[in-house]
């Protein structure tokens, strides 16, 4: 069974639309125009114990509002789901114990405190031993550097520094499954390095399942080889990183570097001319005749230096974002769920 | 010129609109500005029940309720909720450099987004405080005053309305000084609350001794809290006729004058300071 | 299944607010200050209606409250309202923040009870001020009715010990009302208005109740005596001790009684609005 088991998972929201006037304020006032935005349409995932899954997506996909329904935090319109065993928005206590969730800019340490007092209060309503409390604490430190950073009030520390913070907050009761939502946004480089070194330590140690989301790259690339795209509240694709360039990519990029300076003037019959710097070109050719066109030009030009790659992975990912979105605004021209209400 | 009338009318418009905005909040808040009055009149029905008197420092029964239901509306206009919090506010967040760099004056904007709130106010008010003044018609002993002492007290209303403003917006010009003034908001809007008359007419302070000849009554005379709330209503019950009256007006008019000046000065002095501080 | 110990966290919310506190001295004792001018004030009010009227009494089969009487209910209210002030107004109001801003999500991630954190996590410790103030008019006011000449207070030691009882019956009474209208804002968006409803009802409570039985205000105490109870808070412990009416008549001892169901019933109803509210919990978008 897996330990995070997810059908049909549906979230609408209801938002009132506000037109601009005077006249439009006061009618405000007796009518007002509501209509449902579909914030995750019919998720369906499975992930097994000790995954370490990314969420990709752009903004308002939707990444932030399943986990939220994972956690417990809002109810679901449709469908179900189910981690360890337990359904979220029960919120059960033996069910809110064994999980935890940490969002990027948001912070629930209190603010004028040292973190170590907000560590305490955590270990009283973890209910924490406190001997397993100490030792946890102590190794989160050391991993995460934040020797001498306990004492100092919350909002003297730095992004990065707080960050960590919440970070040790939410393992210290050593939760089996990890729900991240962005947790690197907003960081500087290294901060963003250091976090993405200890989660994939901490994960390999530990064996935890590991759920994030992100806008980063980096992040993705560094720590999870399973990826979820998810845009417009759906799921367009689930697998390896590696599986995405196949599936989305239909190109491969070219680049050819020519002898002297005899660069061909019709090289647009072989593909899209990305850039020509002499004596180097770039093009971009369709896979399925990639061997062909290639085989053609070494023959008719004297190519000192090829490469084949495969486009950038940004390129392809913000591709299959660009898809989704003409698809959803398909949807939309057929006709919104709208619906007045007074 | 023009375009000065044409953007305080947007000013105005804009603040009518974001009132609107919150409207569960607004209908609810105008109904129950009504209901301390229920206590008090209660309370001083049990009081005058308790004993034999039927007059307290010169007021009956009914006049007491009369009273409460003209300092409503005296503190419907001289009430300025959020101003002098509101300047603070924006001298400590910096929005403050909006006003010294753009030809935009902070008071007159200020001002006229004050007035806006109440016109809103009174549009939407008028219902219920209608409503109120004809169910307790019978409160007013004397009926209705004629037109002199009506015009005398629209003029105090009015005086009340701008003193309100400019003492308030004066008290907000600290925030170019002190960062923290929360507390000693409170502290001001606690004198306002019992010097005013908010809290009972200040004719029974005339009983309370102070030394020598002086009642307390006299004190409270002097500071010009009272017109916020206490006169206006002393004048429509006739508590205030004739010469008294008409110096009890001229006497408004000069504080209005004084915290005119005053709140302007101390606009200047802070933008200075403030600007001394650069960046 | 282990759950936390709610005392120990209890105690912890306590110590880090006081930290808190401490870390801001000054704006401490300013808070200090401010709750106890307007203490002072009210009672500055009361003593000059005392210059003008010996006692407060529109209805001699309830008793009478005469000065000292009523200097007793009035550290009743002091006693009651300092206490919610310190222990439950800070939370209530940062529950409409936390709604407000989607922070709200931190708290139900907790395996502890929501309403129990929401409500406890945060004391004003510079709102007991009034409680202290409270305690010196109450031993003052008692002082002088026992040694008085006419009608010295006759002292029941039932009185005495139930008293404390029924401040936190009060106290309880007032959370309920409360937390329920903040739970409301789930609904209504920012609710600013709902904190002013909040202050004009319990204004009801700072008076004898008697004060309502004339005419059309005998609806108004049936109203807030009956469906919502703000009438029995500070009138029943009140009653307790001042004893306005010597001896005491078998009714008070029915609305004693009764103070206690309500308390009940009140508790359990705001907890179920509390319950239902965070079911239409909507969060806020990152």
């Amino acid at each position: 069974m897996s330990i995070i088991e997810i059908e049909n998972l549906t979230k609408a929201y209801r938002v009132y639309r506000k037109k601009e006037g005077l006249a439009a304020s006061v009618r405000g006032l007796f009518r007002r125009n509501y209509h449902d935005v579909m914030a995750v349409q019919g998720i369906d995932l499975n992930v097994e114990q000790g995954e370490f899954v990314a969420f990709l997506g752009p903004n308002g996909a939707g990444k932030t509002t399943t986990l939220k329904l994972l956690s417990g935090v809002i109810n679901p319109t449709a469908g179900t789901a189910r981690v360890m065993g337990h359904v979220p928005w029960k919120r059960e206590n033996a069910y809110r114990r064994r999980f935890a969730l940490v969002m990027g800019q948001k912070n629930q340490l209190w603010w004028d405190l040292p973190a170590l007092e907000s560590f305490r209060l955590h270990e009283q309503i973890y209910r924490i031993p406190p001997d397993q409390f100490r030792k946890g604490l102590d190794e989160l430190v050391d991993l995460l550097e934040l020797d001498g950073l306990l004492e100092q009030p919350v909002r003297e520390l730095s992004l990065g520094e707080r960050m960590k913070m919440e970070l040790t907050a939410a393992l210290l009761h050593s939760p089996e499954v990890l729900f991240l939502d962005e947790p690197t946004i907003g960081l500087d480089v290294i901060a963003q390095h250091n976090i993405q070194q200890f989660l994939k330590f901490y994960q390999e140690q530990r064996k935890i399942t590991i759920l994030l989301t992100s806008h980063y790259m980096k992040d993705v690339a560094a720590l999870c080889r399973r990826l979820v795209i998810i845009a417009h509240g759906k799921i367009m694709y689930d697998g390896s990183l590696a599986g995405i360039i196949d599936r989305f990519s239909g190109h491969k990029v070219v680049t050819l570097q020519f002898a002297e300076d005899r660069m061909p003037d019709n090289l647009d019959t072989y593909g899209t001319v990305l850039e020509t710097v002499a004596p180097k070109a770039q093009l971009r050719i369709p896979r399925n005749v990639v061997a062909q066109q290639l085989a053609t030009m070494l023959a008719k030009y004297p190519v000192e230096d090829v490469s084949v790659e495969d486009p950038p992975l940004e390129e392809v990912i913000a591709e299959v974002f660009s898809q989704a979105n003409r698809a959803a605004g398909a949807e939309m021209a057929e006709g919104p769920s709208c619906t007045t209400a007074s | 010129m023009y375009d000065r009338v044409v953007s305080n009318w947007t000013i105005f418009r804009i603040a009518l609109e974001e009132r609107l905005v919150y409207r569960a909040d607004f209908a609810m808040g105008t109904l129950m500005r009504f209901l301390p009055i229920i206590t008090q009149i209660f309370l001083w029905q049990a009081i005058f029940l308790s004993q034999a008197r039927d007059q307290l420092a010169g007021y009956r029964y009914k006049d007491f309720v009369a009273y409460y239901l003209l300092t409503m509306i005296a503190r419907a206009f001289s009430s300025m909720p959020g101003l002098a919090s509101g300047i603070v506010e924006q001298v400590r967040n910096g929005e403050i450099k909006k006003f010294l760099i753009q030809p935009i004056d902070l008071l007159s904007f200020l001002l006229l987004g004050r007035i806006a709130h109440k016109c809103t106010y009174y549009a939407i008010a008028i219902l219920p405080f209608g409503l109120v003044f004809f169910l307790c018609r019978d409160y007013f002993m004397d009926g209705f005053p004629d037109g002199l002492t009506f015009c005398a007290f629209l003029c105090s209303l009015i005086m009340g309305f701008m003193i309100g403003f400019f003492l308030e917006a004066a008290i907000g010009m600290i925030g170019f000084w002190l960062l923290e003034v929360s507390s000693l908001l409170f502290i001001y809007m606690l004198f306002n609350f019992f010097l005013s008359g908010h809290m009972f007419p200040l004719d029974m302070l005339k009983d309370v001794q102070l030394w020598g000849d002086w009642s307390c009554f006299d004190l409270v005379k002097l500071l010009p809290l009272q017109y916020l709330a206490y006169f206006p209503a002393a004048v429509f019950l006739k508590k205030v006729e004739g010469l008294e009256l008409i110096t009890g007006l001229c006497i408004e008019a000069g504080w209005l004058v004084f915290f005119i000046i005053f709140a302007r000065c101390t606009f200047r002095m802070g933008v200075r300071r403030y600007s001394g501080f650069g960046g | 299944m282990q759950h936390p110990s709610y005392w120990n966290v209890l105690l912890t919310f306590m110590r880090n607010s006081l930290i808190r506190d401490m870390t801001f001295r000054s704006n401490f004792l300013i808070l200090c200050v401010s709750s106890m001018s307007w203490t002072v004030m009210n009672f500055g009010f009361y003593l000059l209606i005392f210059q003008f009227t010996a006692k407060i009494a529109p209805n001699p089969a309830w008793g009478s409250w005469g000065k000292y009487e009523f200097f007793v209910f009035l550290s009743t209210t002091w006693f009651i309202n300092s206490l919610v002030q310190a222990f439950f107004m800070p939370n209530c109001q940062e529950f409409s923040e936390l709604i407000r801003t989607g922070n709200l999500d931190f708290a139900l991630l907790k395996p502890i009870d929501t309403q129990f954190l929401i409500s406890l996590q945060k004391v004003e410790w510079s709102a007991l001020t009034n409680f202290f103030l409270g305690f010196g008019l109450l031993a003052f006011s008692l002082w002088k009715m026992t040694y008085r000449v006419e009608n010295p207070l006759q002292w029941q030691p039932i009185a005495v010990v139930l008293y404390p009882l029924f401040v936190v019956c009060g106290v309880g009474i007032l959370y309920s009302l409360m937390i329920s209208l903040a739970a409301t804002s789930i609904w209504f968006g920012r609710n600013q208005s709902l904190y002013n409803f909040w202050f004009y009802i319990t204004n009801f409570s700072r008076y004898p109740m008697e004060i309502y039985d004339v005419g059309w205000g005998i609806a108004l105490r049936k109203l807030f005596t009956f469906i919502i109870p703000v009438l029995v808070v500070v009138n029943v412990p009140a009653r307790l001790l001042a004893a306005p009416l010597q001896p005491r008549a078998n009714w008070e001892w029915a609305y004693i009684g009764f103070t206690l169901l309500a308390t009940i019933a009140c508790l359990w109803v705001s907890r179920w609005i509390f319950t239902h509210s965070l079911l239409r919990y909507r969060s806020a978008s990152s």
